[in-house]
């Protein structure tokens, strides 16, 4: 039985020590990534082009890549193609300004994990990233693996979610979402990501469809306990975990 | 260098190559079916025999040549023709009675003319050959031409004449052509240069007559008018874009002064995080507008998939059914019919109908309750939803598929106005409509899918 780590306040102490591929030929947007993943403790290496890009991909031993589609040399898209194809199965992420459903579709399909667009907040990029991050690691944990967070224990075979020793009823959408939460358990989880990973919509519905859908799961949640266990962080999503 | 020919000259040149090459053809093939070397073994006999004659007179004078010419008519050969004249042209004897016209002076040699063999009978074509014997003595002796060669003779000089006439023709032909096609492209070849010059009321001249230019003209119209309306569109998009992008980015301005303004963190916080949502909201924009471009431009067509219409239907109902709920109204879920599966963009139609419901949210009010729906009919499938709002008046609907559209301001409550636009671009993108219809009262807004599409 798997036990969750006890979760300090701070994000970076975390996740120590990632080696990551940034390909980026904007130089701004370079140095912005660069200097906030080395701030959360990251190891960046940093090409502009993607030639360059794919030969360090393949050689390196990089924890996740981070492409931008279009840069200089070779195509981000045909880049990340031939590195699947040579079976580099190093996370990665596209970042664009590609941004229309059809762009957005048209990443995943080339064999990325997850596509984000320009601009994008950094709280954004680093919640997507530490998801990858944890996926590759397995932390996540197993489909039929218990997964406890705090008080809160979930068996993902029954699909039955106790607080506390009792138990909570939820609906199939609402199970998937804590579900979701909790294999991303302490960190924050957006609300794009939300809308991927458990809806599995790409695009932006621009109202607060998911907000409501997550209100829900706490008053279910926390109802008849005095811990807030899913809370709001303003400015990029929520987070499932012991208050800090 | 090359030569510049003007394009009527070339199609005048074309015009009586191709006159000329026809006809000659046509020339070319009589001759060759009709001409046979009679004509030429006839002059040659003719001209042997004369130098027969002429060989008898200079070798027996006089009346060795007399005695020969009666030798020769009594052979009864009835082609025969030999006379002897005296200096104006007149037989003297011999079996014809004249030269049919007389001629003005006589020329010694061989010549194709006309006899007359009886005094009243009509005159016959013969091949002849003349000699001088003494100043007032002329030898004539010749053939008649059968009425076989006759007619021969007549047809190769007709066929020469007909030559003349075809180049003739084929140039008069030519200039004709020519002048009419260039007086035709020079209407159109007008109107597309002042069009060029920035002219885009102008329109190509129709004859009306239907003809080729005529139908050329047209195409060019509904080209014209088509380039029109969409400048036309890509102004006011544009317009409208720079106008509706004034207010989120002053707003954003305002807070961001508001921020720099104040002492207070926790005001500054507040004031900051309603700058990003600010800025969020201007990406929406930005990106809804690309989305209804690619989708109107038929964009991502290769990523269509077979789906069931009642799935995409009951998954967006339960994503929507919380935030319905927490309005204050409330909807079901209604299926007509079997709808047939679809090939489309899930996610794209999700988008779309995801807008349709958000309208409904809005526009149905607290209290009421709206339907969605996934319907098939004769030929379509059906996706949207029927409200019982305020609907949207017959002459408003147009205005509300614009970009950017606003109708009167009880239905402009938030949102950038391109809901639906983007759910009609969808549509299109799907090879269907989006129908706005009147659910008397309120609104049925849904898009139709051919299912053969």
């Amino acid at each position: 039985m798997p036990v969750a780590p006890a979760y300090p306040h701070a994000e970076s102490t975390i996740a120590m020590g990632r080696k990551i591929l940034l390909v980026e030929d904007d130089s701004e947007t370079a140095a912005y990534l660069v200097r906030g993943l080395s701030e959360q403790g990251h190891n960046v290496d940093h090409v502009a082009d993607g030639r360059d890009g794919l030969f360090l991909a393949t050689g390196g031993d990089f924890d996740l890549i981070i492409l931008d589609r279009m840069v200089p040399g070779l195509d981000g898209l045909a880049l990340l193609r031939a590195l699947r194809a040579a079976e580099v199965v190093t996370p990665v992420l596209i970042l664009s300004a590609l941004a229309s459903v059809g762009d957005r579709i048209e990443g995943l399909d080339s064999g990325s994990d997850d596509y984000l667009v320009k601009p994008f907040s950094f709280a954004e990029l680093l919640a997507r990233a530490n998801a990858l991050f944890r996926r590759a690691d397995g932390k996540a944990g197993t489909a039929d693996m218990r997964l406890i967070v705090a008080d809160l224990e979930i068996d993902p075979l029954a699909r039955s979610v106790k607080r506390g020793g009792r138990a909570i009823l939820l609906q199939p959408r609402e199970y998937r979402l804590l579900e979701y939460f909790a294999r991303n358990a302490g960190r924050v989880v957006t609300r794009t990501m939300l809308l991927e990973q458990v809806w599995d919509y790409h695009f932006d519905p621009g109202t607060n469809v998911i907000d409501v859908h997550v209100s829900r799961l706490r008053r279910k949640l926390e109802e008849g306990s005095e811990q807030p266990i899913l809370h709001t962080v303003r400015g990029a999503g929520y987070r499932l975990g012991p208050a800090e | 260098m090359t030569l510049q020919v003007p394009t009527s000259l070339r199609i005048a040149l074309l015009a009586v190559t191709l006159a000329l090459a026809s006809n000659l053809a046509v020339i070319g093939f009589i001759h060759w079916r009709t001409y046979d070397d009679a004509i030429d073994a006839q002059r040659q006999r003719v001209v042997e025999e004369a130098a027969a004659l002429s060989d008898v007179y200079r070798s027996g004078g006089p009346a060795a040549l007399n005695a020969a010419l009666h030798d020769a008519l009594t052979e009864g050969d009835p082609q025969l023709l030999v006379a002897i004249l005296d200096g104006k042209g007149t037989p003297r004897s011999g079996n014809i009675t004249a030269l049919a016209p007389p001629p003005a002076r006589l020329k010694a040699g061989y010549r194709d003319g006309q006899v007359r063999i009886a005094k009243a009978g009509k005159p016959i074509d013969a091949g002849y050959v003349l000699r001088r014997l003494s100043p007032t003595r002329w030898l004539l002796s010749g053939r008649s031409y059968g009425e076989r060669l006759a007619l021969q003779r007549t047809l190769q000089r007709s066929l020469l004449l007909a030559v003349a006439l075809s180049v003739l023709l084929g140039l008069v032909c030519g200039l004709l052509i020519a002048r009419y096609v260039a007086k035709r492209v020079s209407g159109i070849a007008a109107a597309a240069t002042e069009i060029g010059d920035g002219d885009l009321s102008r329109r190509v001249p129709i004859s009306g007559s239907g003809d080729a230019f005529d139908q050329l003209g047209q195409q060019i119209n509904v080209m014209l008018d088509r380039i029109v309306a969409l400048m036309q569109e890509l102004r006011v998009l544009t317009d409208c874009l720079a106008h509706d992008l004034r207010s989120p980015v002053g707003r954003l301005r305002s807070r961001i002064d508001a921020a720099m303004a104040t002492d207070d963190e926790e005001k500054r916080n507040l004031l900051l995080a309603g700058v990003v949502s600010e800025a969020d909201a201007l990406m929406r924009i930005l990106t809804t507008v690309l989305e209804i471009g690619r989708s109107e431009a038929m964009a991502s067509r290769d990523q269509f998939a077979w789906l069931d219409p009642r799935e995409l239907i009951a998954e967006l109902a339960e994503m929507y059914e919380p935030l319905v709920e927490d309005s204050g109204a409330d909807f079901r879920l209604e299926t007509r019919g079997v709808p047939l599966p679809l090939f489309g963009h899930r996610q794209l139609l999700a988008q779309a109908i995801s807008n349709l419901i958000d309208n409904a949210v809005k526009y149905a009010g607290a209290g009421r309750s709206f339907v969605v729906f996934a319907e098939q009919s004769d030929r379509d499938v059906c996706l949207g939803v029927a409200d019982h709002g305020p609907g949207i008046a017959d002459s408003e609907r147009a205005e509300a598929r614009r970009r950017f559209g606003r109708l009167d301001t009880s239905r402009s409550a938030g949102g950038a106005g391109l809901g639906l636009a983007l759910a009609e671009a969808v549509a299109h993108l799907h090879r269907g409509r989006l129908e706005l219809e009147d659910n008397s009262p309120g609104l049925r807004a849904f898009i139709a899918i051919p299912t053969g599409a």
